[in-house]
């Protein structure tokens, strides 16, 4: 099987000229991207990108020199997040590979040429993410940093950390705020019994781990092949498994090849191709047995569902986003949740795989939520991976602004389905409104399965 | 110095700099090459930089600064502009206003909401949604468009059909001129008299001065909307259609069209799944009180089926509703998926025209061997044909003009405009002049001088070279000349306005600025003609008007102090061809101009009126209380084809209140128990015929009331008073209350009321001359401007303006 992206068309000039001329300069993808919408400087907007990737190619004839370029004009797409939300909102079908052929431009060049605040995150940090236990180890670590500095320094530590090298500040806050979200059934369950107005019952086996119990009619659902995720096995291992139990719950057959790795989205992230190929190459053979058999691969997070899609034409219809599969699924009764509860999308699975009805199918499923809808349901929340962490501020700024776009809605709760976007909003969530809560969407869905077996029992 | 420091561009930018900080300008290659285009792909040019302020004094700054270095100003909303208007020439400056977000609190008793240039069209309405209010204009770009773009370019929408394009939403506008002053010039009062310079700053492409912050009104979301998808399998049939339904009096909100070519983009892009057989796609909209809207939606799909529809459906809900509209408004950013290049028009013709525009451009294509595809703003008579090619073949690309120029001449031959709403930027410099006489444009530039001597604002756009080959003045109507299939009305100025409406509500249609009967009564003064009523912006306690003589004046023939003759304007619904002096010399007295003829536009008159006397509550509280309420139903009740009003008489203890309207059990009817309700008990009732009201009127009901031999001043709150403070001044007995335009109208001598605006407009049932003009419009101007209409002194010359220097 071929990397598709070893060959990909769009590395015909010719061909880019003509994909180009299919942008007619509306502006309506405009008030659709993140990055604009914060700075309100048009370089930094899709048309502003496109137009400056016209310039490049017209200028250079053969091949994008990237010497030649003028510094500003490479900058403008390093500073693109890659969320597609101007792909979605284009009428006139302009593909997303046109800028994404100026990100790897970008990448080309010396990280010194571009106006970064310097020194980023240490390279060393970043190349260990997709590490197995890294994640979960680092977190650990910024957990503790956290706690540390908000013991010794009080709530200054946050702006004293930001004056430091750039990006340190965010990583630390942004990976020790998910060990914030619940992690054993027993805090979720309070939690949201909190949220609800219930009294918190002595469950069977409360506080430990519970298991939803398996289905009452196993074998009804489809074969499934866990792909586990290193945000998702690493910071979010609870979550992870009560996304399992879900399944089982709802007659899948389970199976979760051992050999799997990191989807390699990470290592494309922080400007590593070689290794990310590697990863996939390694994920397609672990995996083939399974699409052969005509099992379904299910990402929990939408980053990894997404990038596994990107694997070649077996894997993007083999492949199913988490949120997807359960709203396919005969899921277990659900129980009440009387909750005002504001979704929000990943942009891997809103601009990267069209995923909208899908999560707000499943939560109109559980009685007596209902949903919000914030204003910009497709702006990206600038979390952005490995981008955030080269742009803080922006990054930091965006968090806020998606966060007072949710809290603006009067949600009680925020769901979503990505560890990064987690994160991210988690910290924009404590500025702007401290008393709104976010979780997985999956963690949600498990509470009000336990809620209806609870109402049943008793 | 001026200019002496446009050599030493580093003390400039440093300069701004220090205005903006870092961050607030941007002068790299990047931004510099990205603001040198907008949507219309026409380039001038590579901007010196690019100043991004975060506030307005900082934008007011470095507009001063950029005075007096003698650096040119092109003011940027969003760029989606389809003219070029913000594509800034070589050197200049870029002043963007996409920092400039702040959206004050809504209010929603008397609808507005101020909002700074930068927010986007949609986002005034997503704010303002809370409230049950929406802002009217809604052009097809409105997710992207900013208000400072759309007031700079008068912007329209599809639903500007029912409400008025973006002029008729603006209450008042802070500006910057040139040399960094604020100004705030408003029409807080909805019948102030005076140049009205808010119709010249709408519309004048950031060549004047740069709108700051913008007070707009909002409109009442409709309770029901029901939208109709017909096609036709023929254009032309189509268009007539068109022409049909609105000469039936039927006031849908929306009428859009997308013909076959536009359809199969559409279809491509979204996959609606519409049909692409049929030569046309028409949506048809009605909004309102439910049942109002079934009946004519009802009325409007027969109507269609027996005029050469061949299918009609009915969106089901609003999902299908939004499914449709999308399908209309992405349809221009569907056009890339057509071919690389493309021309597109806007122009704009009189309604009953438009088939035969329609038919023009098919011989057109054919003779010319191009592709066209056209979406349709049609109702209003608006057209954008968009030619389609490929820049890499020179005799296509050579084709493509000549097909948009010969469209144009189409529609001026048809008596139309070059423009109906995307302005003339820097495309249409070189067929505005077929357009425009020569004598119009000599006033365009002349207060281009005056607003801007050194020229620095958005230079090289909107004006015509002075040598330009200008059309011929178009003749002066020298009779009233009514063109049903336009409905439209052109009259001079002193033809009896009493007999132009007469004759107009005998076919049904009426300008809605107050009834009037003859001579006498409740109507706009006696003899009243068609001159004074554009002159001074007749309003009166005349019988539930629409709005004023402005919201309805399309074209005007004038002449200056110095007896020459121009013509601005198109008997058209929409028109952005240059400078609006229509508007704004609407109301203007005879100081700058005298009216010679004028064209109006039409509205159906309101089937029915209603009428209801009582008599009040003798307890003073009581009476209040009930009053109030009153106020409050009928201010809900206000339709499009005119508005409900009160006359209220302390002395005798009566009430009157009059609401136009159709005798059917749901709305007349409806409103007489919804009265019996408030009022606990029953009223004396009557529904007449709308077009006899009058009549009747001025011998039965209100004798005494006569407008002609009374003094009548009108009030209007003050716009930052606090709202629900009442909804007349305290203790004033015997007024005329007006749900539209807002106004209430008193008899008695004390004019003085705090908290309240008040104008002696008539006395002794004369009109008296304007107030001065308050305190925030630039004086200098208004006194350049008279030298430049009237250099010798010949017409009047207010009070206010001698002893002041220009
Ligand atoms: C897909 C598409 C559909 C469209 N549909 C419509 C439609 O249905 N109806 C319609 O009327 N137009 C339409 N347009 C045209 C365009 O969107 C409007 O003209 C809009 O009002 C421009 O707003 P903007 O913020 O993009 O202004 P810009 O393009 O940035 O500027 C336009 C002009 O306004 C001036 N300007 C901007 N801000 C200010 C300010 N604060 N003070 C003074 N001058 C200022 C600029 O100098 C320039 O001359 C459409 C355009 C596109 C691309
Ligand atoms: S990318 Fe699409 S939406 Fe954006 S300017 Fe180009 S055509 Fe318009
Ligand atoms: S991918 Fe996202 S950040 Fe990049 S241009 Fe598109 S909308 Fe903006």
């Amino acid at each position: 099987m071929a990397d598709p992206r070893a060959h990909s068309p769009i590395t015909e000039l010719n061909h880019l000229d003509e994909l180009l001329r299919q942008c007619v300069q509306c502006g309506l993808c405009l008030p659709h991207c993140a990055t604009w919408l914060a700075t309100g400087n048009e370089v930094q907007s899709p048309r502003g990108r496109l137009l400056l990737l016209g310039e490049m190619i017209r200028s250079s004839g053969t091949e994008t020199d990237t010497n030649a370029t003028p510094n500003a004009f490479l900058q403008a797409f390093d500073e693109c997040i890659g969320c597609r939300a101007c792909e979605t909102a284009c009428p006139s079908g302009v593909p997303f590979s046109l800028l994404e052929y100026g990100q790897l431009r970008a990448a080309e060049i010396p990280p010194h040429r571009l106006d970064l605040p310097v020194p980023a995150v240490p390279g060393a940090v970043l190349r260990r993410m997709d590490q197995p236990g890294f994640l979960e180890f680092l977190s650990q670590v910024a957990g503790l940093v956290r706690g540390v500095l908000t013991l010794v320094a009080g709530k200054t530590w946050r702006r004293r950390l930001d004056r430091g090298p750039a990006g340190t500040g965010r990583l630390v806050r942004l990976l020790g705020s998910l060990p914030t979200s619940p992690r054993s059934d027993a805090e979720l369950v309070r939690m949201l019994d909190g949220l609800c107005g219930r009294e918190t019952q002595r469950r069977n086996g409360l506080p430990h781990d519970v298991a939803l119990g398996a289905s009452d009619n196993p074998s009804a659902g489809p074969r499934v092949a866990f792909f586990r995720g290193c945000a998702n096995s690493g910071l979010l291992s609870d979550t992870s498994r009560r996304f399992r139990d879900l399944l089982s719950a709802s007659g899948c057959r389970l199976e979760e090849p051992a050999a799997q790795d990191c989807c390699g989205a990470l290592a494309t992230h922080t400007g590593r191709p070689g290794r990310s190929a590697d990863l996939r190459r390694r994920n397609r053979d672990v995996f083939a047995g399974a699409l052969n058999e005509g099992t379904v691969i299910v990402a929990e997070a939408a980053g990894c569902s997404h990038e596994l899609k990107e694997y070649g034409d077996e894997f993007r219809t083999g492949v199913v986003d988490a949120v997807v599969l359960l709203a396919g699924l005969d899921l277990p009764p659900l129980g009440s949740v009387p909750l005002r509860v504001a979704y929000h999308d990943p942009c891997h699975a809103r601009h990267g795989q069209g995923i909208v009805d899908e999560p707000r199918m499943l939560l109109t499923a559980i009685p007596g939520l209902e949903i919000v809808e914030p204003i910009e349901p497709e702006v990206c929340c600038g979390s952005g991976g490995a981008w955030g962490l080269r742009y803080p501020e922006l990054s930091d700024e965006l968090g806020r602004r998606k966060a007072a776009d949710l809290a603006a809605t009067g949600a009680d709760l925020v769901v979503t389905s990505n560890p990064g976007c987690l994160g991210q909003i988690a910290d924009g969530l404590r500025v702007i409104a401290p008393d709104v809560p976010i979780l997985p969407l999956t963690d949600l869905l498990w509470y009000a399965v336990l809620i209806r077996i609870d109402s049943t029992r008793s | 110095m001026p200019g002496q420091e446009r050599n030493n561009p580093k003390a400039f930018l440093s300069g701004l700099r220090e205005i903006l900080g870092d961050d607030g300008l941007l002068t790299d290659d990047a931004a510099r090459f990205v603001y040198s285009r907008d949507a219309s792909h026409l380039t001038l040019g590579r901007p010196l930089a690019v100043a991004l302020p975060r506030d307005e004094s900082q934008l007011r700054r470095v507009v001063g600064l950029c005075r007096t270095v003698g650096v040119p100003v092109v003011c940027r909303g969003t760029g989606t502009g389809l003219s070029g208007g913000a594509v800034p020439g070589h050197g200049a400056l870029v002043v963007g206003t996409s920092r400039l977000r702040d959206l004050g609190p809504v209010d929603s008793i008397q609808r507005r909401v101020r909002v700074q240039p930068g927010v986007l069209n949609d986002g005034v309405s997503r704010h303002a949604s809370p409230s049950g209010l929406h802002f009217a204009p809604d052009p097809s770009s409105q997710s992207a468009a900013s208000i400072g773009g759309n007031i700079a370019e008068n912007a329209g929408g599809p639903h500007c059909l029912r409400h008025g394009v973006t002029l008729q939403h603006l209450v008042s506008l802070d500006w910057s001129d040139s040399a960094g002053r604020a100004f705030n010039t408003g029409r807080a009062v909805p019948a102030e008299r005076g140049l009205d310079l808010v119709s010249l700053l709408c519309g004048s492409e950031g060549t004047l001065g740069l709108v700051t912050s913008a007070d707009l009104k909002l409109v009442v979301d409709p309770a029901e909307v029901a939208t109709l998808l017909a096609f036709f399998p023929d254009l032309e049939d189509a268009a007539g259609a068109v022409v049909g339904l609105l000469g039936e009096g039927l006031a849908p909100v929306a009428v859009e069209m997308v013909d076959q070519a536009m359809l199969l983009a559409v279809e491509e892009a979204f996959g609606f799944g519409f049909p692409t057989d049929v030569a046309v796609a028409m949506i048809i909209e009605f909004a309102g009180q439910p049942e109002a809207v079934a009946e004519d939606s009802g009325r409007a799909g027969g109507f269609m089926e027996r005029h050469g529809a061949s299918e009609v459906r009915r969106a089901a809900d609003d999902s299908e509703r939004d499914e449709l509209w999308k399908c209309r408004k992405k349809a221009f950013g569907a056009v890339g998926r057509l071919a690389p290049n493309y021309v597109t028009m806007d122009v704009v013709v009189p309604l009953g025209e438009l088939p035969g525009l329609v038919r023009e451009i098919q011989v057109i294509k054919v003779q010319h061997g191009v592709e066209i595809a056209t979406t349709f703003h049609a109702g209003d008579g608006n057209l954008h044909p968009g030619v389609h090619y490929d820049e890499r073949d020179p005799d296509q690309t050579r084709r493509a003009h000549a097909a948009a120029d010969a469209i144009i001449r189409a529609a001026l031959d048809r008596d139309g405009s070059v423009t109906g709403e995307h302005g003339v930027g820097i495309e249409k410099l070189h067929v505005l002049p077929w357009q425009l006489d020569r004598e119009t444009a000599r006033l365009q530039r002349g207060i281009k001088d005056i607003f801007d001597p050194d020229k620095i604002l958005n230079p090289g756009k909107l004006h015509p070279p002075a040598d330009a080959d200008f059309a011929a003045l178009k003749p002066v109507p020298a009779e009233i000349d009514f063109h049903w299939a336009n409905l439209t009305v052109s009259a001079p100025a002193d033809a009896s306005l009493a007999q132009l409406q007469q004759t107009a509500l005998e076919r049904g249609f009426w300008i809605p600025v107050g009834a009037l009967a003859g001579d006498e009564g409740m109507g706009l003064g006696r003899g009243t003609t068609v001159g004074n009523l554009v002159a001074e912006l007749l309003t009166g306690p005349a019988l539930c008007p629409a709005g004023t003589a402005r919201d309805f004046l399309l074209e005007l023939w004038a002449e200056t102090g110095d007896g020459r003759l121009f013509h601005a304007g198109a008997p058209v619904f929409k028109n952005v061809a240059g400078y609006d002096l229509v508007h704004m010399l609407c109301g203007s007295g005879r100081v700058w101009a005298q009216p010679r003829a004028v064209t109006f536009q039409l509205r159906p008159v309101p089937e029915s009126l209603g009428y209801w006397r009582f008599q009040l509550p003798s307890d003073e509280q009581q009476e209040v209380t009930l009053l109030e309420r009153l106020v409050e139903y009928l201010t809900g009740r206000h339709g499009s084809l005119g508005g409900p009003m009160m006359i209220v008489d302390a002395g005798t203890g009566s009430v009157v209140v009059l609401i136009p309207g159709r005798s059917r059990p749901w709305d007349l009817g409806q409103i007489g128990e919804d009265l019996a309700n408030l009022l606990g008990t029953p009223a004396e009732h009557i529904e007449l015929p709308f077009n006899r009201a009058t009549e009747i009127l001025k011998a039965e009901l209100i004798p005494g009331w006569a407008l002609n031999s009374s003094d009548w001043t009108f009030l209007c709150r003050l716009p930052d008073q606090e709202p629900g403070a009442g909804f007349r001044p305290a203790g004033m007995g015997r007024l005329i209350w007006q749900s539209t335009p807002r106004l209430i109208w008193s008899p008695d001598p004390e004019t003085s009321h705090p908290g309240w605006h008040a104008d002696r407009f008539y006395s002794g049932g004369r009109v008296q001359p304007p107030v001065a003009p308050a305190e925030g419009v630039p004086f200098d101007f208004l006194i350049r401007m008279k030298t430049l209409f009237d250099p010798s002194a010949a017409l009047e010359t207010p009070e206010w303006m001698e002893g002041r220097d220009g």
